[in-house]
């Protein structure tokens, strides 16, 4: 048949479609958006942008817990009893029609003064009347138009984050000096001697002398306080030469100038800072929509419904439930601590926690962990662990989480920087002192040229435009990066370390039918009952079954959580879990089985099973040469045999592994000074992220959840794992290369230096000259391997 | 050529003074965000356009 | 603060559509008209107010303040309005904006066919309409930062930036380059002299193509490509560093307008760098106005206006890379004063500007008058004719200025010119200024199918004066709360610093501007022969400066070996220190005059200038006859002097004293030697040449670079 797509969301509206002003939609969501957005003359929003919609998530009281008042003045920014500002950070934004359609928010509600979205960074500020319109009617008015907020724990926690524009300013006033300071010292470049050239010149100069000054005391500000850090702890890093060679050119340059020696190096002196700077800020490029720092709490539900003595339910803050406390927990909530059911059935999926995509039901009684979200309707539990000591969320007190994110490997450039200040040092010196015996003038210029021209611009900048420029490269290849020196250590990985679910294998399942064979007639009668049913489960299996459908299904009946009944020609059809159909055994954790029991005779079972993500083997193959490769899984060993026979022989594999014996793990590894990068997906894989070297998430969708960690990889980009690690080696390899040649530069420029041939215009030449070659061999250097592996 | 002093001084304060300019547009934000502007300004308030196509029709 | 209902003002951009449209047609006839003065010197024989020197000035300003000048007024009112979501600050500005600035167009288009000239290009207009243009340019920016202020919409446009710094920086270079010591209602002396007043006028000049004629059309091309093809700006990010890093090196390349002149090296070299470092941001501009139609192709088949853009983007790329080609000492040698710079100039306006206005017309007549243009296929025959004539116009001009320029400096083995005649380095390259004709012809023709398109729009169309329009206002939040955002009513506060310091700035110049006056005389190298202009001759270098010489005539010999053979001496700084202004020249069009003095006899300046054919065949300089029917009008010349004592010219009480009986004294040498001639007496013998112009303006040629003549030492 011919597919036909929603036009709001652009869907495939298989099997259910709805047609509403001769439009299709995929669902009843779809279409009240469309409703609501044409009343209110909105409908442009279609005209933008082809097909721009998301699907709304129903809301019911999903949002109740908006309305307590102190969970509410954590979220917002300003509130003066009226006016309230807001920010919101919705995943959902993705094109023109989403910009054009929140900006227009206050067509769907006069309480909505202003709306102004920030693209890149997938956010919408609000300004709202409350006495209109309150705080979680604004919430759920845009989930029902398809742009649910993503309101978490750590937004309201976390205090809101300051952008941080101290470096821009640094450039500007660079720049800004840069530019004037070389209009003022080029005409002295241009024309010795000449009268008005004569006239000029303390005029020219005093300009020149002022406009360094904010460049050495603002711009260069870091240098000097991080070189003087260094010092502190006897460390020669990169600053100490640097802040050595601007200190000294603006002292020199001031001191040519008072006693009229020379036009001094101020221009090279404002070069030199602005082309720094400017190497910090191609550094600086990070993923607005993205954020490397979830902890559990971004998981979480900020509140909860608690249900006391006398059945009434209150919201209260998450952090606040007790041990003993009951809870309530509806249809898609989080479960936020460890508990045992006390009544209603759940289906819990924890694809947050281990990865696994395929809910588990359970039966009041059972314990249940924190992170898993209920499925079916709502559930009522009884919390035996307050949220701190649950079984995820207590690895959070492990320090690795509390440790302030510092590279733990000293950066190539620092360690090469260390033997340069030296050397450098001792040519200055003894250069100084050779020349005091023959001319003391000479001496003095000799020992501050040597450390002007030995400034190591070239060598600064070679690696913060490497990696800059790779880390773009791997941002264009969804491959996002925290920080680009993360690239320098992912260069030095030796250990690989796989989570399975989630990871290795994808959210696509199969599904295998185990058990008698099933007539025709079986099949259909099967396809016909799921189509009542709008589980999860039961749509994938309905999409699975090729077979007509017959309508005569009769007293139809669903169990959530458990399952499904109903006779056609008065056969009764029972789809559902073990206990549903009667069979006794143990649902394990980690298989999803649709049991079928026709007419009182258990037929079989339908197995969701996982499969294992494409290419899988070839990656493992590609790797297996240069690394040690581990896999460490929280489930049973029940995959191991078919993995094994997938994979490498060298491979290794760990199994039931809880999150902190994998974190354990790593650390283990460690200790054995191994580089260890972590590939996981799930909460439970966390400990060992954060702990490992690299940690990388792997996520089908980047915008949400993903645990803390140093990088992200959207999941369909599995398979160039490879490259990527390649690509790093190799970009360390030319940063090394560039060393080199911006010594051989240092060299020329010493050589000259010590016998006192440095002059204002060739420093003025030489400087950027090497700078910018080198910034440009890095960059094409860079572009070069990445498209080459 | 003392006229040099003169265009020296002015163009260094017209520099200086859209490099202050700069500096606190960045400061209030305005280049936070370097792409929804160059959207926004396309949208045209369109209910309105059509109110006022209504009108002149009726007046035709 | 419910959501406000208001307004935008249809009517004044309407207004400024008129405008454009109405001058765009003037100033282009009247360049018609100049073109048509090269092929057919005579045709205009004899209507003074008609003369070459006259109209050219006429049609610059005629296209740069009247056509591009309203053309981007138009764009600024209708793009502003609607990028802050406010309408104009105040619709009584916005009408005094509009007829003030149409009047002074009115004023120029009837003083400078009346030789009422200050002669410096670009700025010829008289002190008076120099003070209107000023007043008019304040309200203009009262009435912008005005609409900045309550605007609706937080985030401000780069379009917006690029028209504030066309209204600062145009403010002060007005100002300051046309400090003037007034003489009578029309007639002043620029207070600078020489090279400092050629210094002043190019960085002036330079400014004028940079902030008139590019930074504010960039403002548009950044509103209206993305509007017009409906798809954003390729880069935002692009557009707000090719903004910055404009303005911080534009206001410097303006020396490389005086390479090789008496600059000297290290300002004239300045200009050269920066000049070349313009080519940065220029094409950063030009790219990431081309790749916004990356993919639209499509669209931009089908859409003349589309094409225009297209065009006239790619006009700028080729001027901006152009420019700084022109600022290599090298090529400049080759180029400077020949017609290679008159094709560049019109690349850039008729290509970038004309074609940028011209899309904007097409498509803003259907916005305002909300309906479908009257004719694609007219627009789109326009857009192909104009093209081809801005074609036929450069290329031809390139060739004329390349043969000139190799003809001027070629030798014979025996060390004379080959072309020893400057008049065969014209004729030569008539066939040229034909084609040029042509190509103007066409364009003309293409703009006028746009007028009828437009009116044509207009009739069908129905006018909305007022567009209603709904926003939420901005609500102030004390920024204490938001951390750093872009939230609090910054630009309140910014606006009203960004006024004052643009006074501040003002005013400081000002005050700067008084240290010549006091310091000028004392420290000029001075070389001891050079002596002021005696009142004949500085009366007769007022008449220089009245017909436009000038426009034709370089004063300004350079330091090559074929100019000093052609020419003699070249040109020192010490020689202009009494010129106010400096008649330095930008184009040859006829030869060099800076050595002019005694070179030929007084009999042949006059009949020359009566009929320059006579003695001089196949030249193409018209005919000044009126020089010998008007009275020298000598009410003046005292003041005059006065005038340049204060300027610090030393003149001697005694002598402006005198003034009149010198003059008459020179005036009577002069007649003694034009006597000489029997043919001259046998012509005007009884009537009294003696009180005619023309003997004025004889004694101004014959001193011309007179004073080193005699000792080419003596120079500091």
């Amino acid at each position: 048949m011919a597919q036909e797509f929603c036009y709001h969301c652009g869907a495939d509206c298989h099997s259910s479609k709805l047609i509403f002003d001769e439009k299709n939609f995929c669902c009843n969501g779809c279409k009240t958006v469309y409703e609501i957005l044409n009343q209110n003359e909105l409908q442009c929003y279609y005209d933008l942008t082809k097909n721009p919609g998301s699907i709304p998530k129903e809301i019911k009281e999903k949002f109740n817990y908006l309305d307590n008042p102190d969970i509410v003045s954590k979220l917002v920014e300003f509130d003066d009893g009226e006016t309230v500002v807001a920010q919101f950070n919705i995943p959902s934004i993705h094109c023109s029609s989403c910009i054009w359609v929140l900006e227009n928010l206050n067509k769907l509600n006069k309480g909505i003064k202003s709306s102004q979205v920030n693209f890149p960074e997938k956010t919408v500020r609000l300004t709202f009347n409350v006495t209109q319109i309150n705080f979680k009617a604004v919430v759920e008015l845009m989930t029902s138009i398809g742009y649910e907020p993503y309101i978490s724990l750590e937004d309201a926690s976390s205090a809101k984050k300051k952008i941080d524009r101290k470096l821009i300013y640094q450039v500007a006033v660079a720049g800004f000096a840069f530019g004037n300071i070389m209009l003022m010292s080029l005409p002295e470049y241009f024309q010795m001697d000449e009268f008005w050239l004569n006239q000029y010149k303390s005029f020219f100069r005093g300009i020149m002398f002022v406009f360094a000054i904010p460049v050495v005391a603002f711009s260069a500000k870091d240098y000097f306080i991080s070189a003087f850090k260094g010092l502190k702890h006897k460390i020669l890093n990169i600053d100490v030469p640097i802040s050595l060679g601007i200190g000294i050119l603006f002292i020199r340059s001031t001191y040519d100038i008072i006693f009229n020696l020379g036009q001094g190096y101020f221009d090279s002196l404002a070069g030199l800072v602005f082309f720094l700077l400017l190497g910090k800020v191609y550094q600086q490029k990070t993923y607005n929509f993205l954020s490397f720092e979830r902890d559990y709490k971004s998981y979480f539900p900020i509140a909860v419904t608690l249900i006391d003595k006398d059945k009434n339910e209150h919201y209260i803050p998450v952090n606040d439930v007790k041990k003993g406390d009951r809870l309530l927990i509806r249809h898609q909530e989080l479960i936020p601590v460890d508990g045992i059911i006390i009544n209603g059935n759940a289906l819990i999926d924890y694809s947050f926690v281990t990865g696994e995509s395929f809910p588990i039901s359970k039966q009041s009684g059972d314990k249940v962990f924190a992170g898993g979200k209920q499925m079916g309707g709502s559930i009522e539990i009884e919390v035996i662990e307050k949220m701190s000591q649950s079984y995820l969320t207590q690895l959070w007190g492990n320090a690795i989480f509390n440790k302030k994110l510092t590279n733990n490997i000293k950066s190539l450039t620092d360690t090469i920087s260390k033997n340069f200040t030296i050397v450098i040092l001792a040519i200055a010196i003894f250069g100084a002192i050779y020349w005091f015996r023959i001319d003391q003038n000479v001496a003095f210029n000799v020992f501050t040229s040597v450390l002007i021209i030995a400034c190591p611009c070239a060598l600064a900048l070679a690696a913060p435009f490497a990696l800059g420029n790779m880390l773009r490269l791997f941002g264009k290849d969804k491959f996002y990066l925290k920080r680009a020196d993360v690239i320098e250590s992912l260069a030095k990985i030796d250990v690989i370390v796989f989570d399975k679910t989630g990871t290795l294998t994808s959210s696509q399942s199969q599904i295998i039918y185990s058990g008698e064979h099933l007539t025709e007639f079986d099949l259909i009668g099967i396809k016909s009952l799921l189509r009542q049913s709008n589980h999860l489960m039961s749509r994938k299996l309905y999409e699975d079954l090729n077979y007509p459908i017959s309508n005569k299904v009769a007293n139809f009946e669903e169990f959530i959580g458990k399952g499904i009944l109903g006779t056609i020609n008065d056969i009764s059809f029972y789809l559902g879990s073990a206990n549903f159909v009667g069979v006794n055994e143990k649902d394990d954790i980690l298989q999803t089985k649709i049991w079928i029991k026709i007419n009182d005779e258990i037929k079989g079972k339908f197995i969701f099973e996982n499969t294992y993500r494409a290419n899988l083997a070839s990656v493992f193959k590609q790797l297996e040469s240069t690394f040690e490769l581990i896999i460490l899984s929280g489930d049973n060993e029940g995959e191991k045999e078919k993995l094994s026979r997938l994979l490498p022989v060298s491979v290794q594999y760990y199994f039931n592994q809880k999150p902190q014996q994998k974190l354990d793990f790593i650390k283990d590894l460690q200790s054995k000074n191994k580089y260890v990068l972590m590939i996981g997906d799930g909460l439970n894989d966390a400990g060992a992220l954060a702990q490992s070297d690299v940690g990388i998430a792997i996520s089908e969708d980047i915008n949400i959840f993903s645990p803390a960690c140093d990088g992200i990889l959207n999941a369909e980009k599995f398979e160039l794992i490879p490259r990527y690690l390649k690509c790093s080696k190799q970009t360390l390899k030319l940063i090394k290369i560039s060393f080199i040649i911006s010594f051989v530069y240092n060299f020329l420029g010493i050589y000259l230096a010590v016998q006192g041939l440095l002059s204002p215009i060739i420093a003025a030449i030489f400087m950027p000259l090497s700078s910018i070659s080198v910034v440009l061999f890095v960059t094409f250097g860079s572009n070069i391997i990445f498209k080459k592996n | 050529m003392d006229v040099v002093y003169i265009m020296i001084v002015v163009s260094l304060i017209i520099a200086l003074l859209f490099f202050f300019l700069f500096i606190n547009t960045v400061k209030s934000g305005q280049y936070d965000d370097m792409y929804t502007p160059s959207v926004r300004m396309l949208f045209e308030d369109e209910i309105v356009n059509d109110k006022v196509k209504e009108k002149s029709e009726i007046t035709k | 603060m419910e959501k406000e209902q208001f307004y935008y003002d249809n009517k004044i951009v309407k207004l400024f559509l008129y405008a454009t449209v109405l001058w765009g047609v003037v100033g282009m006839l009247v360049g018609l008209m100049v073109a048509f003065l090269f092929i057919f010197p005579n045709y205009l024989e004899g209507i003074s107010w008609l003369s070459f020197g006259r109209l050219r000035p006429l049609h610059t300003n005629a296209v740069i303040f009247a056509f591009v000048g309203n053309g981007v007024f138009l764009g600024i009112y209708y793009s502003m309005q609607r990028l802050l979501k406010a309408r104009m600050f105040s619709d009584t500005l916005s009408k005094i904006h509009f007829w003030g600035w149409q009047l002074i167009i009115v004023a120029a288009a009837i003083t400078l066919p009346l030789g009422l000239t200050s002669s410096k290009e670009y700025a010829e207009l008289e002190w008076p309409i120099d003070i209107a243009i000023t007043l008019i340019w304040v309200v203009m920016g009262i009435n912008m930062i005005g609409t900045i202020l309550k605007r609706r919409q937080r985030h401000i446009y780069v379009a917006i930036w690029f028209y504030i710094a066309t209204l600062v920086t145009v403010a002060v270079l007005h100002i300051f380059n046309n400090l003037e010591m007034p003489v009578t209602a029309f007639k002043s002396y620029s207070i600078y002299a020489g090279v400092q007043d050629a210094m002043v006028q190019w960085w002036y000049g330079h400014n004028a193509v940079a902030f008139f004629l590019t930074t504010p059309v960039l403002g548009l091309m950044y509103y209206f490509v993305p509007k017009v093809s409906n798809r954003p700006i390729y880069s935002y990010r692009l557009s707000i560093i090719h903004f910055w890093s404009l303005i911080f090196i534009y206001i410097w390349a303006g020396p490389h307008h005086l390479l090789y002149t008496a600059l000297p090296e290290w300002a004239q070299n300045l200009g050269t760098v920066f000049s070349v470092m313009l080519i940065f941001p220029s094409w950063g501009g030009m790219i990431n106005g081309l790749l916004t139609l990356r993919g639209a192709w499509d669209k931009v088949r089908e859409n003349p206006i589309l094409k225009f853009f297209v065009v006239a983007i790619t006009g700028y790329g080729m001027s901006t890379f152009e420019g700084p080609m022109l600022s290599f000492k090298s090529v400049n040698a080759i180029a400077h004063y020949t017609d290679w710079i008159v094709g560049h100039v019109h690349i850039g306006t008729l290509a970038w500007n004309g074609f940028m206005i011209s899309g904007m017309l097409y498509w803003l007549v259907q916005k305002l008058w909300k309906t479908e243009l009257y004719s694609k296929k007219l627009a789109n025959s326009h857009f192909l004719i104009a093209t081809i004539g801005i074609l036929l116009y450069a290329i031809p001009l390139y060739v004329a200025g390349f043969t000139q320029a190799t003809m001027w400096k070629e030798f014979n083995p025996d060390g004379t010119l080959v072309y020893g005649n400057f008049l065969e380095t014209v004729t030569k390259i008539m066939p040229m200024y034909m084609m040029r004709a042509a190509g103007g012809t066409l364009y003309l023709i293409g703009f006028l199918m746009l007028a009828y398109n437009i009116i044509k729009t207009i009739k069908i169309g129905q006018f909305v004066g007022d567009e209603l329009a709904e926003v939420a206002p901005l609500t102030p939040i004390s920024s204490s709360r938001l951390a750093g955002e872009g939230f609090h009513s910054w630009l309140e506060r910014r606006t009203v610093l960004f006024t004052i310091l643009a006074t501040v700035a003002i005013l400081i110049g000002g005050a700067v501007e008084i240290v010549p006056l006091i310091v000028v005389p004392s420290n000029i190298p001075t070389i001891t022969s050079v002596k002021p202009y005696s009142p004949l001759e500085l009366e007769g270098r007022d008449l220089y400066i009245r017909e436009g010489c000038n426009n034709c005539h370089s004063q300004m010999i350079r330091p090559f070996r074929s100019e000093v053979a052609r020419y003699g001496e070249y040109s020192k700084a010490g020689e202009f220190v009494y010129d106010h202004p400096f008649l330095w020249g930008s184009k040859r069009t006829g030869p060099d005059l800076h050595r002019e003095g005694q070179k030929y006899n007084d009999n042949w300046h006059f009949n020359h200038l009566l009929d320059p054919r006579s003695t001089s065949p196949g030249s193409i300089m018209p005919s000044y006859s009126w020089l010998i029917l008007n009275d020298l009008d000598v009410s003046s010349t005292a003041d005059k002097m006065n005038a340049m004592v204060k300027l610090g010219v030393p003149y001697t009480q005694f002598e402006v004293d005198k003034a009149l009986y010198l003059l008459r004294n020179q005036a009577s040498e002069i007649m003694v030697n034009l006597n000489q001639d029997p043919e001259f007496k046998k012509a005007y013998g009884d009537s009294n040449i003696q009180d005619k112009e023309i003997v004025a303006l004889i004694a101004y040629l014959q001193r011309l670079g007179t004073d080193i003549k005699a000792d080419k030492t003596a120079l500091k």
